[in-house]
């Protein structure tokens, strides 16, 4: 079932009037269905996180539409957008965006608080989470207490804990130990089989790429190739390191 | 760009979100001015010219003002400066060395200064004619001067010279901020979190036990205790105000953190972390508005409330517009004859016998200090004579009824204590032996003496046949109590003149309601007028500086809210949240305010207004007056919380 379909998506960050306004992304178009777990790679500034931010309508797109469920986002009201962003999308930003005012462990709650869930099923679901990621012992400490990594674990275990239907992730994996990473990379894909949840994941990382069923590569703006996965992960990894070295952009 | 045009675009920029600063800054000079034009004007002197007591109560305030002034200005400054760490850090980034830096926030110092300064006295200068006016229609009862317009050039240079020098501390307060910043931290100035402060269950306590000693010592009864304890609750309630919001605040929140089932509800979680993180920073200007609150709002509510009952303490007092002893019919007759030539209408003319007995023979004593002594007069009434004066007097005092072989026994002061000391007391006249049965507070049945017995209308006949009685004489003559009422007798200063110049002129002792009710307008009025001020002082400086912490606050937390708002925080929570961020910033310190003024009304009615209002329980009555200033205190407070709450919000919403 189609979950979300892309038209002609365009973003351009500054007036266009002005001289100095830069189309980030240009006639966009791809559709995701439920249950998806896509990788979206490309060399920084190639337009990823400007993508994830409007599908998660943090930022709304200048040109083109685009639908989830069927029903278009770009019509509905503050309220109405942030009613669906809570209900709906769990979104792991590349730069964590904890509060420091709140410790590892409210943080991650804060979602279940703000829906108002009672405190017994707020309390089992936030340390499973913390369990699976490894973070339970540090739960209790602030932010600016813990290292890069335990933050962006915590970021992840903020995303999921409302069980979204779609989870945004940009880099999830970009500051972990390949041992934590490949922690994280497994929750998502037991997220994604279990509870069918569809996952868009932006990653530098071909290994984290691998675990993808599908890799959209995305060049100045605009969708440059698409990659499927089979059930094979390591011909998948090789396929991506071609593309990647096709791409040419320094990453990889 | 040069420092100057530099200087002149900060203010322009910065000049929006600091207005409060300004306006804070432009009221505290009007108030000196206002003050320094007020003490020097003519017809302010002259009318207050009797009594220095009142020259030097506003010069006193003056000072008070003036410290006030300089603490605000050099602690607000320090913090905008902080405030604008990151833009001149950009400065420093530069190339600008810190000295030049200084010199910059030197140079817009001055230029606020200067404008705030022409600002302020060119208000004093407008409002000055009101001002007068307001000073001496609150404290003349029958003001009919004319003041004028007027600009007194001493007041202004002393105002510059004063704000001259408080400017030059505030730059170079400034300067020395900025001296000690180093790159490094000016760039870290956001990140860096605050250190939290847990509290601690043992400081709650502390500052709870504290805070109730000093209130225990308060409502206390005896006046000699609270006099002599006003020290010592001062001491007891302000520290624990302050342990309170250092250490016991940050306590009970983190035990609202600890009650799960609140504190995990959606708004609760963001507005009490986000108020727990702050509290280190915000938790002595918390106390301080807590303590100044509760001066300013008792300062008027004591004021007012005195102000409000000068009438009826004046006849509580003297019961009638006039009254004088006499035993020349004549007297009266002159009195009775400028009363007509004025042609006021004459409500009460009459003339009661007076009666001592020097004999008690029992001796009363209380903590070793005599009640009664054989040999001292006391004033005797009948019932039936005690209650025709009661009831043709203005007092709100009770007519009595005494049994046969019983007495009531009334004092001047507050009866509480004396009460207890009296009743039952049995006192032998000659033989005849009264118990007291009642004791009571009057003022008005005395005539030159202390302390008035009622006695049954039979034993009081009785008395008088068996000569245990006498009457007053005073130079040889039977003297009786003339007393009057009349109408317009507090405003009508001809009348009460001419009826002065006649009574001293036959050597008569008199006392009138215009006296006593003048002198105590001109009290309350002035206490009223600078209580009013004081608190508009404090409360606008306390209230900015609040703003001025939470606007700060607003720029840090920005990025939180965006945060928020990413993970769906809706329009209608977010109100919720600021509301309930803020809220209790504003709320707690005026709530404390007002609990200490309370106690402290409590004591004020204990020295002074249960010996004014004759109520059975004054202090209800004087917290009923104290409310109507709470409330209006509350009013502004709120207005200052609603500014803040809708600056902040545009701040975190941009
Ligand atoms: N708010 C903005 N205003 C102007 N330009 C922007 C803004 N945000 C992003 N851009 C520009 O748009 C382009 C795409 O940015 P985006 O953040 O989507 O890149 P990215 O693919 O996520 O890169 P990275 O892998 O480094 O995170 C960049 O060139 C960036 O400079
Ligand atoms: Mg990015």
């Amino acid at each position: 079932m189609q979950i979300i379909k892309v038209e002609n998506i365009s973003k351009v960050y500054g007036s266009k009037k002005n001289s100095n306004h830069y189309t980030a992304l240009k006639n966009i178009s791809f559709e995701v269905n439920q249950g998806d777990f896509i990788g979206v790679m490309g060399s920084s500034g190639s337009g990823k996180t400007t993508l994830l931010n409007i599908l998660g309508s943090l930022d709304k797109p200048t040109g083109g539409r685009f639908l989830m469920n069927g029903s278009e986002v770009g019509a509905l009201n503050r309220n109405q957008l942030a009613k669906h962003r809570m209900e709906n999308i769990g979104f792991i930003f590349q730069d964590y965006n904890l509060l420091e005012t709140m410790t590892l462990k409210e943080n991650i709650i804060l979602p279940l608080a703000l829906r108002g869930k009672d405190i017994a099923a707020i309390e089992a679901k936030v340390s499973s989470l913390a369990e699976n990621l490894g973070i339970s012992h540090v739960i209790e400490k602030y932010p600016y207490e813990v290292s890069g990594g335990e933050q962006q674990r915590a970021a992840a275990c903020r995303a999921l804990v409302n069980d979204p239907k779609v989870i945004l992730a940009d880099e999830p994996t970009g500051n972990l130990d390949s041992k934590s990473g490949k922690d994280l990379l497994k929750l998502l894909t037991q997220i994604n089989t279990e509870f069918g949840a569809t996952i868009l994941m932006v990653t530098h990382d071909v290994f984290a790429a691998s675990y993808c069923r599908k890799i959209l590569f995305i060049r100045d703006g605009e969708i440059y190739n698409e990659l499927y996965g089979g059930s094979d992960r390591k011909q998948f990894f090789d396929s991506i390191i071609n593309v990647m070295s096709m791409l040419g952009g320094g990453e990889g | 760009m040069n420092l100057f045009s530099l200087a002149r675009r900060n203010i322009r920029l910065n000049g929006k979100k600091y207005s409060m600063y300004l306006f804070s800054m432009g009221f505290s000079v009007f108030t000196v001015y206002t003050f320094l034009a007020l003490m020097r004007n003519e017809i302010v002197k002259t009318a207050f010219r009797y009594d220095v007591r009142y020259q030097s109560l506003l010069s006193s305030f003056a000072v008070i003002i003036l410290v006030f002034v300089l603490f605000f200005l050099i602690s607000s400054n320090n913090s905008f400066i902080r405030a604008r760490k990151k833009e001149l850090s950009t400065y420093a980034l530069f190339g600008m060395p810190n000295r030049r830096i200084g010199g910059l926030l030197f140079l817009e110092t001055a230029l606020v200064g200067l404008g705030m300064l022409v600002t302020g006295i060119g208000l004093g200068i407008f409002f000055s004619k009101l001002m007068a006016m307001i000073l001496l229609e609150m404290t003349l009862v029958n003001f009919a001067g004319k003041i004028n317009f007027s600009i007194d050039p001493a007041a202004v240079y002393q105002t510059a010279a004063l704000f001259g020098g408080i400017f030059c501390i505030m730059g170079l307060s400034g300067w020395r901020v900025v001296s000690r910043f180093e790159l490094v931290d000016l760039f870290k100035a956001d990140k860096v979190s605050e250190k939290k402060s847990k509290g601690s269950t043992a400081v709650l306590i502390l500052s709870i036990l504290l805070m109730g000693a000093g209130y225990f010592i308060a409502v206390n009864k005896d006046p000699y205790v609270v006099v002599v304890g006003s020290i010592p609750i001062l001491i007891l309630v302000i520290l624990g105000t302050y342990l309170f919001f250092w250490g016991g605040l940050p306590k009970v929140l983190g035990m609202v953190k600890r009650k799960k089932e609140l504190y995990y509800k959606g708004a609760n979680l963001i507005s009490v972390s986000a108020v727990s993180h702050r509290m280190r920073s915000v938790a002595s200007v918390m106390a301080t508005i807590a303590v100044l609150s509760a001066v300013a709002v008792t300062a008027v509510a004591t004021g007012f409330t005195l102000y409000a009952n000068a009438e009826r303490n004046t006849y509580s007092n003297v019961g009638f517009d006039l009254t004088f002893k006499s035993g020349d019919e004549t007297v009266q007759a002159n009195v009775s004859e400028v009363l007509r030539k004025n042609g006021v209408k004459v409500l009460v003319d009459e003339e009661l016998p007076l009666y001592e007995t020097d004999t008690p023979t029992t001796s009363i004593e209380m903590d070793g200090m005599p009640l009664l002594t054989p040999g001292n007069p006391v004033r005797v009434y009948s019932e039936s004579d005690f209650s025709k004066l009661v009831s043709l007097s203005k007092t709100e005092m009770e007519t009595a009824s005494v049994a046969p072989g019983e007495a009531l026994f009334l004092f001047p002061y507050s009866p509480d204590r004396i009460e207890q000391a009296m009743l039952g007391q049995k006192l032998d006249m000659s033989g005849f032996v009264a118990q007291i049965a009642d004791v009571g507070r009057s003022n008005i049945s005395g005539f030159g003496m202390l302390n008035t017995l009622v006695l049954n209308d039979g034993d009081f006949a009785k008395l008088l046949t068996e000569g245990k009685l006498s009457p007053s004489f005073v130079d040889g003559e039977a003297i009786h109590a003339a007393v009057y009422n009349y109408e317009g007798a507090l405003k009508n200063r001809q009348l009460n003149e001419e009826l002065k110049a006649v009574l001293e002129g036959r050597g008569v002792k008199y006392s009138t309601a215009y006296g006593l009710y003048n002198e105590s307008m001109e009290t309350f009025g002035l206490i009223c007028f600078i209580g009013f001020f004081m608190s508009g002082v404090f409360i606008l400086m306390t209230a900015s500086l609040l703003y001025f912490k939470q606007i700060m606050a607003a720029e840090e937390e920005r990025h939180q809210y965006r945060t928020l708002r990413r993970i769906g925080l809706d329009g209608r929570t977010e109100r919720q949240v600021v509301r309930r961020r803020l809220l209790p910033v504003f709320f707690i310190p005026l709530a404390m305010g007002i609990l200490h003024s309370v106690f402290a009304m409590k004591t004020a009615d204990t020295v002074v207004f249960s010996h004014m209002i004759p109520a059975t329980n004054s202090y209800l009555y004087v917290l009923g007056f104290s409310a109507i200033m709470y409330g209006v205190y509350g009013l502004v407070y709120a207005i200052f919380y609603w500014i803040t709450k809708s600056q902040y919000s545009r701040i975190v919403r941009s």
